[in-house]
């Protein structure tokens, strides 16, 4: 276990180191001079530009320039942001809450709708019920996030008045109260997706010989779907896992529909203001989340299935 | 016992249409983006505007026909470009294998290592460099999924008997690949190119939401959709009417595909 | 004698049409009963209707009597709840696929155990013990144990209800030939025990011969003859019983000819009307192929059904208008006078082939030497993992050997010195491409565009012109392997390697295609290097054959002399496991003696 572990951890630091290194690189890659990016909108004086290249040590060769990032990354320093001249982790201090409880609110209402509907969906499979919610799923998974939004703040805060139409709230329970229509509307696209995934994976158990043997051996309904449910664990975790991706690019366009100070709308604006050290710092931040995430579904497919483990220490 | 399928006609009808609109949008639309400032917002129903105007005093009908164009024409460049890419890249990976393929998969797992929307904002954004550009971005971010699907079929087919026999009988590897592997490839890719059409047309207007891709001004769904936020209590129809626009277009595009790729594997199952 | 279990009127209908119907079958309590069928017979088909485990859209009606409990099938599974796992029970074919593989093995047993024994590891142990395991298997997983283990594993789960009535569906059929008869001996001898009613669902005639007292025939969706197993196979009187009886290449001598009955087995829903095998019946006439026959006595020769007085209570019934005199049914196969081959010119000599795939694995080829002379057949035989496949694939150049050498005598092009056959006719081809695209790429890719043509490699093979523009999807599985050793003739190869090219064909296909290799060995003078598992197959085929175990040869010789007196150990155990082929005269197999008791 031990050694899988440290095996899968190493390969999740190369990958972000490599992530990291691309994320550096989109200061350079940026059109114009990086310094004049990086003195944003203040005057460009010849002595103002000559004191950011100081400080950024832009005339250092690349590598070492990136090392020097990456080391303030890792010490926790991510820099200072051209737009407020904050530092970037004050900056993220303050929104990542918000962010935080929209996702895990999204994420929670996803596993919680579409994990059981998908094993419905499948044990039904070729029903009525299957082919409504099927269909529904195909709508909701190519369906974009902000149209959904913008269609269920009409229907929901303007027309009905149920919901607070923009804002996060004062706290508390009033925080998530105004977090009910952004997470169903995160949700909406997610849950399609998951209810797709566990559907095809109870699908395919169900088709297994060892169902229809079960089956015929006279184990209970209530065995069986344990079985079932037990093979299908993993791949519908694993598919948890890739949700967890598309959780963070659908946060930048509910924040941004439903005016929600999070991390995605403080991206959106940095992008379009060519707050470069935010936009590193957020891109550098969601990889680490989603490596982490996959670390953790390797680790629990370890746990979860023999084979896996035959094959890790064989 | 044989009935007509439902769900491609279904989904024929709004692609048409939106279709016609893209290609005839000069004919059908001539004022989309001619501006009434002093109008200003009217609600849904006035007369001469049948979903009534934005803040510009922009026709929301016509602007939404004419916004048909850079829903349609971007997204079929970016699933076709991206296809290509696949094919050609996803052949050789998997028919050669060895240190190309290596390479190929590497950079496949570090793009997919970031969530689609988040690279396509910050390049997009940080290149700026409008409409085209924000479709060559999501050809390259596009092409990874299209290479390992490819690679995967490749492989699949490669292991079979008959491509083993193509190669005993000393056939060339270029007439392998195209003559025996491609063709058997290539139902399960026109579906998934079917599939990214409708991806990036979400995320094309996705983009043009956040203000990215398309200029200012330019007739375009996403667009329509970030400057109609405010217009919720005056005239929603300049949400909804391009909204819905948008979520049936996708919808259709992916049931399309959704069937599409559903049969090719039934008759790949069958073989 | 009331019988334990009684299928009454079988119906199973799926969305194609009718799969199986008007089928009835019982066994005794104690009693072995073969169910016997190619392809698409209907023969699994019953198995779930009988257990309610049908696929979704497929719909079963008659009745299921078992002991004094009758139930209506066409109830659904539901009507079946007390019954199924309690008092019958399956065992399915694949045992790599019907364990749960992320359960341990004693898990899967304790399942099905009665409630208050469940959390017994002793029981458990002592179920592994009666299907001969040691008790730590139960804490094994499933892809821990080799195919036999698991297949015992699966009798132990499928057992542990203690069912009245076992069914067993093809469930030796993925297994070696040598694992094969350890699981049927242990299989008999639980029955024994038991005294449990098996329904044994085969395609082999050879364990239905040594296995079963009694054996129903079913042909698409119908069942074409029942009665003792000896009578049966000695006199069939439905000549598709005989046909198939005579297709299967017997093991104990070489035949000049193997009989093999003409066409494939059709749907059962494209049966219009008539007889279903008038199609391929030498002796149908107006009425079979209108009129379709009942299951009934025969009326036809003498009545007095002699050939079966062990069984009275079960004489033979056969649903045929015109079925065969049992006197003259017999059919008298020569036995083939030896070709006299002198020493043919050598083709290809291998020597010391080695190969290996993973350096802790161990060798696929370990040391191996062959020759193959030119015209010459020569077999290699062997179970799964003897690394007869690699050879093969070496010799065509699919694979490279880590060492030895492969010496051909002839300086002839790569594609001209050997092609090959390999197994599963359905991937053989390529999907998208027609018969004759594939046919003149392969004569274009040999060079030999203008020596021969397309219609000359669909005549070789036994296939009409019109093929040509047919797609193999529109094919059987007999004629795409048709197509496909066209194909491998059209560079006009010296030696023609075929890899369990008739492994997955149905008897009477398989005889076919054998009878066509030998026509092609006599008409185009060119070498064959045939390699199976099959001892009966190789015997028909081959002149000389080499035994391959774990990847090295461990006997060779002139087949004949090497099948009538096996030396090594291992060919003879190889040997003495093919199933029920110890004559084909109705000898009495080991597995019969037991039964009698």
């Amino acid at each position: 276990m031990l050694r899988f572990a440290l095996g899968r951890l190493a390969a999740t630091v190369v990958l972000l180191l490599a992530v990291s290194f691309v994320v550096f690189a989109l200061l350079h890659l940026a059109p114009g001079d990086p310094a004049r990016n990086l003195l944003g909108p203040r005057p460009s004086s010849p002595e103002a530009l000559a004191a950011i290249r100081a400080q950024y040590h832009l005339d250092d060769p690349f590598i070492s320039q990136y090392l020097r990032w990456l080391g303030g990354v890792v010490r926790g320093d991510l820099g200072q942001s051209i737009r407020s001249d904050e530092p970037v982790t004050t900056l993220l201090a303050d929104r990542v809450t918000l962010t935080l409880q929209l996702a895990s609110f999204a994420f929670a209402i996803t596993v919680l709708a579409a994990v059981p509907l998908g094993i419905a969906a499948a044990s039904r499979a070729g029903s009525v019920i299957d082919r409504g919610v099927s269909v529904a799923a195909i709508v909701g998974v190519g369906a974009p996030t902000y149209a959904v939004g913008l269609l269920l703040l009409y229907v929901f805060g303007v027309n009905l008045d149920v919901f607070p139409v923009y804002g996060a709230g004062e706290g508390g329970l009033d925080r998530w109260w105004h977090l009910v229509l952004p997470a169903v509307t995160l949700a909406s696209g997610l849950g399609a997706l998951v209810f797709k995934l566990t559907r095809t994976a109870v699908l395919g158990e169900l088709d297994q010989d060892y169902v229809a043997f079960a089956r015929s051996r006279g184990l209970s309904t209530r065995q069986v779907r344990a079985l079932v449910l037990r093979n299908a664990m993993v791949p519908v975790v694993t598919s948890l896992g890739l949700v967890f991706g598309f959780l963070f690019g659908g946060t930048i366009l509910v924040e941004v529909t439903f005016a929600l100070q999070g991390i995605g709308s403080l991206l959106a604006g940095s992008v379009t203001f060519k707050d470069i050290p935010v936009v590193q710092a957020i891109t550098l931040l969601t990889a680490a989340v989603i490596a982490l995430t996959a670390l953790a579904v390797d680790l629990f497919s370890f746990a979860a299935d023999p084979r896996v483990r035959k094959r890790a220490t064989t | 016992m044989k009935r007509p399928p439902l769900t491609p006609i279904l989904c024929a009808v709004p692609l048409t249409v939106v279709v016609v609109c893209a290609i005839g949008a000069h004919w059908l639309a001539p004022d989309a983006t001619e501006q009434d400032v002093l109008l200003g917002v009217v609600p849904a129903g006035t007369s001469g505007h049948l979903f009534g105007t934005d803040q510009l005093g922009r026709d929301i009908l016509q602007l939404s026909i004419a916004g048909a164009r850079s829903a349609v024409v971007g997204p079929v460049c970016i699933a076709l470009g991206s296809m290509l890419i696949g094919v050609v890249l996803g052949t050789f990976a998997g028919y050669f294998g060895g240190w190309a393929d290596l390479a190929l998969t590497k950079y496949a797992d570090l793009l997919l290592a970031l969530p689609t929307t988040l690279i396509a904002l910050v390049v997009a954004g940080l290149v700026d460099g409008g409409y085209w550009v924000t479709v060559l971005v999501l050809v390259v971010l596009f092409s990874p999924t299209d290479i390992r699907l490819v690679r995967g079929a490749v492989m699949t087919q490669a292991a079979r008997p008959y491509i083993e026999s193509a190669r005993v009988l000393g056939l060339g590897r270029l007439r392998i690949m195209f003559r025996h592997i491609l063709p058997n490839v290539l139902p399960v890719a026109l579906a998934t190119m079917l599939l990214n059409v409708a991806f990036a047309l979400v995320a094309m207007s996705a983009l043009s939401f956040l203000g990215l891709g398309v200029g200012p001004g330019e007739p375009d769904w996403g667009r329509q959709l970030s400057d109609g936020r405010d217009l919720l209590g005056r005239n929603a129809a300049a949400v909804i009417v391009p909204g819905v626009l948008i979520i049936v277009t996708a919808a259709a595009i992916n049931l399309l595909g959704d069937w599409l790729q559903e049969r090719s594997v039934e008759r790949a199952g069958r073989r | 004698m009331s019988q334990l279990l009684r299928v009454t009127d079988l119906r199973v209908n799926g969305p194609a049409g009718t799969i199986v119907s008007q089928m009835d079958l019982d066994v005794g309590a104690g009693e072995t009963v073969a169910l016997v069928g190619e392809s698409g017979s209907g023969k699994s088909m019953t198995a779930k209707a009988v257990t309610g485990l049908l696929p979704r859209g497929v719909v079963a009606a008659g009745t299921l009597g078992l002991g004094d409990t009758t139930v209506e099938l066409a109830g659904g599974p539901a009507a079946l709840t007390g019954l199924r796992g309690r008092r019958i029970s399956l065992l399915l074919q694949n045992p790599f696929t019907s364990l749960s593989p992320v359960h341990r093995c004693g898990r899967q047993i304790a399942a099905a155990l009665p409630v208050e024994l469940r959390r017994s590891d002793a029981e458990v142990a002592r179920r592994l013990e009666e299907v001969d395991l040691p008790a730590r298997v139960a804490r094994q997983y499933p892809f821990e144990l080799s195919g036999g283990m698991r297949q015992r594993v699966a009798l132990a789960a499928s057992l542990a209800s203690d069912p009245e009535v076992l069914i067993g569906d093809e469930p030796t059929t993925a297994l070696d030939v040598t694992t094969q008869r350890e699981v049927l001996d242990l299989l008999a001898r639980i029955q024994r025990e038991r005294g449990m009613a098996l329904l044994l669902i085969t395609h082999d005639l050879g364990v239905a011969r040594e296995r079963a007292d009694r054996i129903l025939v079913m042909y698409a969706g119908r069942l074409v003859e029942s009665g003792a197993g000896d009578a049966i196979l000695t006199s069939p009187r439905h000549p598709y019983t005989a046909g198939l009886r005579d297709s299967d290449p017997p093991l104990d001598r070489r035949v000049d000819r193997l009989s093999a009955v003409p066409g494939s087995v059709p749907r059962p829903w494209e049966v219009v009307a008539g007889c279903a095998f008038a199609p391929r019946c030498a002796f149908a006439d107006d009425r079979c192929r209108h009129e379709a026959p009942p299951l009934e006595s025969p009326s036809v020769g003498s009545p007095s059904v002699g050939a079966n007085p062990t069984v009275p209570d079960h004489p033979t019934l056969v649903a045929c208008w015109r079925p065969l005199d049992p006197a003259t049914a017999v059919t008298v196969v020569v036995a083939a006078a030896a070709r006299d081959q002198q020493a043919p010119m050598p083709l290809l000599s291998i020597t010391g082939l080695t190969k290996r795939f993973s350096s802790d694995a161990p060798p696929a080829l370990d040391d191996v030497s062959i020759t193959v002379g030119a015209g010459e057949s020569v077999g290699i035989v062997g179970e799964s993992g003897s690394g007869k496949t690699t050879l093969a694939r070496c010799l065509v150049g699919l694979e490279r050997a880590d060492a030895g050498t492969i010496d051909w005598t002839s300086s002839l092009p790569t594609a001209r010195r050997a092609q090959i056959v390999f197994q599963d006719p359905t991937s053989a081809l390529n999907p998208s491409m027609t018969i004759g695209a594939a046919l003149s790429e392969a004569l274009r890719a040999g060079g030999q565009h203008e020596a021969r043509s397309v219609a000359d490699l669909l005549a070789l093979v036994g296939l009409p012109l019109s093929y040509t523009r047919r797609r193999p999807a529109s094919l059987s599985g007999g004629e795409q392997q048709r197509v496909a050793i066209a194909r491998a003739l059209a560079p006009a190869p010296q030696l023609l390697i075929c890899d369990e090219a008739v492994s997955s064909l149905d008897v009477s296909v398989q005889a076919q295609i054998l009878n066509l290799l030998a026509d092609l060995l006599d008409e185009l003078g060119l070498a064959l290097l045939f390699i199976t598992h099959d001892l009966a197959v190789v015997r028909q085929v081959a002149r000389r054959v080499y035994v391959m175990r774990d990847g090295r040869v461990v006997e060779s010789g002139e087949t004949e002399a090497l099948l009538t007196a096996p030396s090594h150990a291992y060919t003879r155990a190889l040997f003495a496991s093919v199933p029920g082929r110890r004559g084909d005269q109705g000898a009495t197999a080991g597995g019969a003696d037991d039964r009698s008791s």
